[in-house]
């Protein structure tokens, strides 16, 4: 299992190296024109930002390497990491089926896909979950008249 | 427009029938979803937002508003009848309302819930009419310099609440401010991490974002508890109001904890939590009898119930005149002025005054109304909370799928919601706080913007930083908010 300690320094560090990296495309930021030359550079602003991120960052890892040792996990159970992974990759399926297939494939699978991912035996609730995401697209369908292509 | 013209045209507006309906609709839906464990009103908020893009600026902030605050309340009922608190905000009602449930008093407790945040939320309005238009002829005679103060004001105080660790709260701030800054620079068109996309060029769009951050994340926190079940005596769950002689005795209580509510609420940053927290602790220090807080009380349901309504009211106050959130749903709310074309800030008071009579009329009387409509919502609040979390996870993605693409007709915002959904739900489980994510994402943009007007103005001086009476009188406050939070760490 994944620890608070270890998920929250990996994260840090990931912090880190992605400032440095947007940090280092905002320094080919080029501003044209009459407006070149007027008050701060484009790119100071969100160096600034990157630079604070970075130092927090830093603090951050330093906090859990020398002080924080606490034996705490990201997710109470396995069973619990595993619905939130399931869940999550669920989503980024249903969006794809979305935009490839259109918004009824994907909201008739959404529905059972997730609730198989929350582990669901129950055949009640998946009757349920069918039922709401035919009315979601009912009301904007037909009472808010959006496409949903 | 005339004071008096501006109050005619509010009252007409707030009289459709569409509006009206729309109040209501807002309450029960605010009551609905904050009963539910786990959605809180900053949810509720982000989940009807897309419709609001199909409404006008007066039906769509009364249902916004409706929803602001009746879920704030109906925070309590779950809080009070499973302890298990249905938001953030009645996480203080858990204590005494639980214990009075347990000891056969749940009818009293709800009673008193109900009459409080009613109480609260009534006086905060009245504090919001007569502050926000003073604050605005304030906040008129602002330069870059006082609204550079306001937003690292409100910024630093979100860090500070945010949670244990200072760092992490600034490291998820200053996050929220950088991926603001993508997109055209608004000063001089150079492009910024656009990545040769067109959708960029605008930058993250707000209301995904925050839909994304508050709604996604919740319900892929909520898809890991999906299989548990909540147990509880549905047959309590009956409501007796507190008589006039009872809510006299507690006047004091009820007064103090309505202002510190709407104090608390106008500072930005701080949420309805903090303003029940604090006026639980407040009512217990001040009471004569401090041992039978915990106990089950009405005294203890009393002040966090007054308090959290009052931060909707003092929430407000800095939202609609400075542009500056007080909390997270306030956060979103502000989305919603923006969808309807409206910049919030002091020149909303003098171009749109029918608008702000509308919402302080409109609140006033959400908060009359949900004394009825909260009667009836309690006899229901059984089937409610025993919603399964698995029926709820897929609906309120389903929900912010089809809202988000609803108001934009783009996959583009689609994935934006995503992206935020997945930030905010990794920035959750690694203990971080999504409140300065948010509150940073919207006040990016003031940020930088008045920072780099007054780098411009002061010539690259520091010092000119502080020369305006206002922006010291906001440093000042901001060092004393500093040194006060550390004066009180070290006393604990």
């Amino acid at each position: 299992m994944l620890s608070k300690r270890i998920g929250n320094i990996i994260f840090a560090a990931f912090l880190i190296l992605a400032s440095l990296y947007f940090g280092w495309l905002a320094e080919g930021f080029e501003t044209t024109g009459l407006l070149a030359t007027s008050g701060l550079p484009s790119k100071f602003f969100p160096q600034l930002m990157l630079g604070c991120s970075a130092i927090c960052a830093g603090i951050v890892i330093w906090h859990y390497v020398v002080h924080d040792q606490k034996q705490e996990f990201v997710f109470v159970t396995s069973s619990d990491a595993r619905r939130g992974a399931l869940i999550l990759l669920v989503s980024i399926i249903s969006y794809f089926i979305w935009r490839e297939l259109g918004f009824v494939p994907m909201a008739v699978v959404f529905g059972p896909l997730s609730l198989l991912a929350m582990g669901i035996k129950q055949i009640g609730i998946y009757v349920i979950v069918w039922a709401l995401s035919a009315l979601i697209w009912v009301i904007f369908t037909f009472v808010l008249g959006v496409q949903l292509v | 427009m005339g004071t008096t013209e501006a109050l005619l045209s509010a009252l007409i507006q707030l009289s459709e029938p569409l509006a009206l309906l729309l109040l209501i609709v807002g309450i029960v839906l605010g009551l609905i979803i904050g009963i539910l464990p786990g959605l809180g009103p900053p949810i509720a908020i982000a989940l009807a937002l897309p419709f609001t893009f199909y409404l006008d600026t007066v039906p769509s902030m009364v249902l916004l508003l409706g929803i602001y605050s009746a879920a704030i309340y109906g925070g309590s009922i779950s809080a009070i009848a499973v302890g298990i608190p249905g938001t953030g905000a009645a996480i203080a009602t858990v204590q005494d309302g639980h214990q009075m449930f347990k000891n056969g008093r749940g009818g009293e407790a709800l009673g008193f819930s109900l009459t409080a945040s009613v109480f609260g939320g009534l006086v905060s309005t009245v504090c919001l009419a007569f502050i926000a238009p003073l604050l605005a002829d304030l906040a008129a005679k602002f330069g870059p310099r006082e609204y550079l103060a306001i937003s690292v004001f409100g910024l630093v105080v979100v860090v500070r609440v945010a949670g244990d660790n200072l760092f992490k709260g600034l490291l998820v701030g200053a996050l929220g401010i950088f991926l603001t800054t993508w997109g055209l620079d608004e000063l001089n068109g150079t492009e910024r991490f656009t990545f040769g996309s067109y959708h960029l060029y605008e930058g993250l769009p707000l209301v995904p974002f925050l839909v994304g951050l508050f709604a996604v994340s919740e319900a892929l926190v909520g898809a890991e508890r999906a299989l548990q079940k909540v147990e509880f005596d549905k047959d309590s769950l009956s409501v007796k109001l507190p008589g006039f002689k009872q809510l006299a005795k507690m006047k004091d209580n009820l007064m103090r904890s309505s202002l510190i509510g709407t104090i608390i609420g106008i500072i930005p940053g701080e949420g309805a939590a903090v303003g029940a927290f604090f006026a639980y602790s407040e009512a217990k220090r001040r009471s004569k009898e401090p041992e039978k807080f915990g106990t089950g009380i009405p005294e203890g349901i009393v002040a966090p119930e007054t308090a959290n309504n009052a931060t909707v009211g003092g929430a407000l106050v800095p939202t609609l005149t400075l542009g500056v959130p007080g909390s997270p749903a306030a956060a979103v709310l502000l989305g919603a002025l923006l969808i309807q074309g409206l910049t919030p800030g002091p020149a909303l008071f003098s171009d749109e005054p029918d608008i702000m009579y509308a919402i302080f009329i409109g609140l006033f009387i959400i908060n009359c109304l949900m004394m009825l409509i909260g009667l009836v919502a309690i006899r229901f609040a059984a089937h409610l909370i025993r919603v399964p979390t698995a029926v709820i996870v897929p609906t309120v993605m389903l929900l912010s799928f089809v809202g988000i693409y609803a108001v934009s007709n783009s996959f583009f915002n689609v994935g934006v919601l995503l992206g935020a959904g997945i930030l905010g739900y990794v920035v959750r489980k690694l203990g971080y706080s999504i409140a300065p994510l948010s509150i940073g994402f919207v006040l990016g943009p003031i940020l930088e913007n008045s920072l780099r007007q007054s780098l411009t103005i002061a010539d690259g001086s520091i010092i000119e930083f502080f020369s305006t009476p206002i922006g010291l009188v906001i440093y000042i406050a901001l060092a004393a908010t500093i040194l006060w939070g550390w004066w009180s760490g070290q006393s604990k």
